[in-house]
Order: C-alpha cells, then structure tokens, then sequence
C-alpha cells in the first residue's frame, strides 16, 4: 500500500467529481489526497432542510479494507450523531465492506438525515427527546440547522 | 436427580450391594469403584486435560465424520461445525431436512447468489484489471492481491473464523482453506501462523466440550461431556476453576450468584476494606492486632485473652454447638426503618458476609506457606528423630483438607448473602457454622500438631470432610 495513491482512490476522486451525488459535494483537499472536505445539503421535507452541513471524510491507510472516518463539522440536533460529530452507522462500523465507496457512505449519511433512527442512538439526551417528543425534537432540529447551518 | 441417588444408595448401601448380580458387575461399563467415589463426593467430575496436538487431532475427528456424511471438503466441514458450535448431530439432522438451507446457514452459501457483478476482470475493490478474480460460493470476486490485504486486515483486528466476503452485504463466511492458500501465494507466512493460532483460539471456544485453562499463560485445554458448573483442578499450571463460567471455581454457589457476587465486590470492596482494614483491636486490653494465618482463636500476646477473630467475643462462648458468629442476625424492623437505616442496614450486610469471604481468601493465601511451614515442621520432627517421615505424612493431607474447606466455605458467604430468609437460609448457616467451627478446630490442631495427636487430627479431619460434603451436597446446584 506505500507509494502513490491507490488506484481505486484516483477513480473514485475522478468520479466524484465528474459525476457528483445530488445534493453533496465532496472536494479532496489539496496537501492530502485521503482527506475530503464534504458538504451536504438537508434533504427535503426533512428538519435539515435548507441547511448545509460540513464534513469531514479520512480514508485511512487500510482504505479500502477499512471504513472510511467521517465526521460532521457542522454542530447538528440528530438522534444518530453525537457532540463531536461522530455517526452511528453501521456500515461505517461493522457493516463495512470493501466493495462499497464514499459515494455509498455519503448517500446513506443523506438517508440517515431523512430518516433519524431514535432506536439505535449515539446521543442519548436527543434520541430520548426524538422518542417522548417527535413534534418537539423535530423544532429544536429545525432551530438548529436555522442557527449552524444556514449559510450567510 | 444426582442427589437423590446419592442419597438413597448411602441408605441402602448393603442391599445395594446384596442386589447386584455378578452379570451386572460384569456388564456395567462403569466399574464399581468409580460409583462409590462418586457417593462420596458430589463435586467429581469426569474430565481429561488436553495438549495443543490432541484437540487437533478431537477436532479433526469431528470434521471427517462431517465430510463423510455431507460431501464437502474438510474446511467447509470445519467452518460449517464452527458455526454450528460443533454439534454433528443439529448439523445431520438439519442435512437431512434441507441442504441448501443448511449451508446457507452454515454461512458457507448465500441466501441470495449475486449477479454477474465485475466487468471484465476488474476488480471493484483497487479497481485494476487484473488476469484472475478469485471467490467462493457467493460468487463475488476480487483480485488476490485485495483478498490479501483484507485478510490482513482483519486477522491484525484479532478476526479469524468469521473473516467475511468483501462483497456488499454478503454473509458468507471465508473458508480456512481459501485464505490460507490466498496468504500462502502472497508469501505471508508470519500472518499465517496468527491466523492458524486465532482459528484454533476460534473453534475451542465455540466447542461445548472444551474449554481454555483460565491460568496465566497456560495452554492447556480441558474436555469434558458438557459445560458443567464444576471444579477442574488444571494439572498444568495448578490452577482451580469452574467448567462452565471459566472463572474460579464457586460451590455451592452457581455461575450466576458468583458473577453477581464479585461485581458487586469491585464495586464496594474499597470501601469495606476501608472499614474493616487489616488490623483489629483486642477486645480486652485494645492493642493493635494484625493476623497473619491461622485460625481464628485469637489468643492475645500482650494481655493473653481469648477471643474470636470474627466477632471478637469471648471465645469460651465459642467452643461448644456451633460458631455463633457465622450467623448473620438480620434486623427483623429493617422494613419499619427509614431508607438511610435500611442503606446502612444493607452495606452491613454486606460487609458481614463480604469480611468473612475476604477472610478466608486471605487465609487461603496464607494456607501456601502454611504447607511450607508443615514440609518444614515435618522435616525439622524426622531429624530430631520425633516419628519418622511417614509418621507425619498426615499432617500434609490434613492441610490439604484445611485448603478446600476453606475454599468451600469461602465461597458460602456469597451464596448465603443472595439467600432469601426462611427455613432454607437457617439450614444453610447452620451447616456453614458447623464447618467453620470444625475448620477452626482442626486449624488449631494442625498448628500444635505432636506425634501421638494422629488419631484425633485424623478424626476431625473426617469430621469436616463429611460436614463439607453434607453442605455441598445439599445445596451444590448442578
């Protein structure tokens, strides 16, 4: 795996940008190939719409072998993803395979923002919340992506 | 059921024995001497330590039976009982019913076969064309050099026998042979051996008749006919522990109590070694009094009372019917009190069964030097020419017996804490006070022990095996 950059990253890269996700962008930064910056667009009819929200995506060393490391930079009120940023998804974790991209991993982070999972949470204060008080989490989500993730 | 029979055959031991006919005798695969150990000790129990090399050579057996009765090669065999937790007999059963559906799951086929995936021969993994993809059953392919590194992966993350496809959402498992011949093209042998070694690790642990020695670095392998709450002595490295749970061995408590037991000691033991502490205080003159073994008659050095260590009454009070402070008396107005009383009330339960299980830990620990100390008493009585060395041979078994009384008392304290109140509860602790009684006053014996005491230290001896083994045997869950 030393020396240049895998081949399979090259293609993807190129990809990505030639071909991008609807509603995600994800940019290689310019000093390090594996490190994307990310920005993803709160899908429709959900509380995230009309936010952008910024990650960060690492491709380790193992990539792809091992999951890619993503991160939400953009402070955001959901279930699944904790004060640091860090997200509760399985194939992220134990569900990794290395057939999959980080086209897959950015489409079902977009999912995941759709459809708040309250059952399987990482933030337990907002899962709880999400439980008792749908109507309620649902607005303080919305306040939220008005407060960080609106542009401007 | 055990129990009753044991129970019944000491009742009826002559007619027993007038009843058996010599064609029984001869036919009964078990011979007699194994029945009347068994009578005598509810604990025995039936188990082989196993070298590195003959679990191989028990496994392998298992997986050639496999490969006969269902046609498959020995490493899917072997996958397929791992899976299965190496019970042949769910594995021919379900093989009889349905084969497909066996191997699906056996996790050796996919439930659902996947579509011609790669164009050409690319590998979607590095996306290179490559001249050979490889796979299995399931029918993904990747190039060697990604099933290598995915192996890699995983075996540095401690995987071995549930190494997966690399296919999305595929849940065929990687057959041994596979990536031991994917490593070995790829010239990886270090990797191979830690792969070898974990799958080894892998199919023990999956296996309900064997179980890894607990002991430090010890790597022997215990079989046994079923995962048993009982004690397996390790001849290997000495160590002592339960066959089912792994950890030291507990009668009469079970797994469950034990486990509760000693979360719950790391939980408070600080704080009840904080109010116990090592040291107590005569209870006549005060003095400071660290106890550094033997029993728990206390005399004390500076104003010669005696007391008992355990509760520090007078121990002339002790002597007779039973040790009384054995016996926890709870508070009949616990319930009428306010909830601080009642949380007092509960840690001094606590500590009340907790000092006396960490008393006897502690004496076990000293009881090894106490051997020593009687290889040297022996020693030091043979060459002053005080009975000769088999004279003293006894002494040595008696401290053996002290060692698992202990032990077995030890471990009563945590069963009685978990015991609800009734007539069940006052039984038990009786029995444990009449052990403990018998312990200390063997103990006591040991320590002044001279050549014309045999007969008497042989007797208590025999006086606390029995009330050991009528504890055990009453209240020992199997």
């Amino acid at each position: 795996m030393a020396g240049g950059l895998p081949r399979r990253i090259i293609k993807e890269t190129q990809r990505l940008m030639a071909e991008p996700v609807p509603g995600i962008k994800a940019v290689p930064d310019e000093g390090n190939a594996r490190y994307f910056h990310v920005i993803v667009e709160g899908p429709a009819e959900s509380p995230f719409e009309g936010g952008t929200f910024k990650l960060e995506l690492f491709l380790p060393e193992e990539y792809p072998m091992s999951a890619p490391k993503v991160r939400f930079m953009t402070k955001i009120y959901h279930p699944n993803i904790d004060k640091l940023g860090r997200i509760c998804l399985d194939i992220l974790k134990d569900k990794w395979s290395p057939a999959l991209q980080i086209r897959t991993v950015l489409l079902s982070i977009q999912a995941l923002l759709s459809a708040p999972n309250p059952d399987d949470p990482l933030e337990n204060d907002v899962a709880e919340q999400w439980k008792v008080n749908e109507a309620q989490a649902i607005a303080t989500a919305k306040q939220w992506t008005k407060m960080y993730a609106t542009r401007g | 059921m055990e129990e009753r029979k044991i129970k019944k055959m000491d009742d009826n031991e002559m007619e027993e024995c007038d009843m058996g006919s010599d064609e029984d005798y001869y036919n009964d695969p078990d011979p007699d001497v194994t029945h009347t150990d068994n009578d005598k000790d509810p604990e025995s129990f039936e188990y082989k330590i196993l070298e590195v090399v003959e679990v191989e050579m028990l496994l392998n057996t298992s997986v050639e039976t496999m490969c006969k009765t269902i046609d498959v090669s020995p490493s899917l065999a072997k996958l397929l009982l791992h899976n299965y937790s190496w019970n042949t007999q769910k594995i021919e059963a379900e093989y009889r019913q349905n084969p497909e559906q066996l191997l699906i799951n056996g996790k050796i086929k996919p439930s659902k076969i996947a579509k011609g995936v790669s164009r050409k021969n690319e590998c979607i993994v590095c996306a290179q064309e490559v001249d050979t993809l490889l796979g299995v059953e399931c029918r993904h392919r990747f190039c060697e050099t990604c099933w290598c590194q995915h192996f890699e992966v995983q075996i540095l993350n401690g995987v071995s026998t549930a190494i997966g496809c690399m296919g999305t959402d595929c849940t065929v498992l990687m057959p041994e042979d596979f990536v031991l011949s994917i490593l070995r093209c790829r010239n990886q042998s270090k990797l191979s051996q830690q792969y070898q070694e974990l799958t080894f690790r892998s199919y023990v642990s999956n296996h309900p008749e064997l179980l890894y020695c607990p002991g430090p670095n010890c790597t022997a392998v215990i079989q046994a006919k079923a995962k048993e709450a009982k004690r397996v002595d390790c001849k290997k490295c000495k160590t002592t522990f339960c066959f089912k749970c792994g950890i030291d061995y507990h009668a009469p408590a079970d797994c469950d109590t034990i486990k509760k037991w000693l979360i719950k000691c790391a939980d408070d033991s600080e704080t009840a070694n904080y109010i116990s502490a090592h040291t107590k205080d005569c209870p006549k003159c005060q003095v400071c009094i660290e106890k550094d073994g033997g029993c728990n008659h206390m005399k004390c050095k500076k104003c010669g009372h005696d007391f008992c260590w355990m509760c520090l009454g007078d121990w002339s009070a002790h002597g007779s019917e039973y040790y009384e402070c054995s016996k926890y008396k709870e508070n009949p107005n616990i319930a009428n009190e306010s909830e601080h009383a009642q949380a007092r009330e509960a840690l001094k339960k606590y500590l009340f069964y907790f000092e006396r299980w960490a008393n006897h830990d502690n004496s076990l620990r000293k009881e090894k030097d106490k051997m020593k100390e009687i290889a040297k008493q022996i020693e030091e009585k043979v060459t002053t020419k005080d009975g000769t060395w088999i004279d003293w041979q006894y002494l040595n078994k008696a401290g053996e017996l002290l060692r698992r009384c202990r032990y077995t008392l030890q471990y009563t304290y945590p069963y009685a804490y978990y015991m609800l109140k009734g007539a069940r509860k006052e039984l038990f602790e009786y029995q444990q006070a009449q052990l403990e009684s018998a312990v200390e006053a063997l103990s006591y014996d040991i320590e002044r022990a001279v050549l014309d005491s045999r007969g008497d230290i042989e007797n208590k001896m025999d006086v606390v095996e029995k009330r050991r083994l009528t504890l055990v045997r009453e209240f020992l869950v199997t």
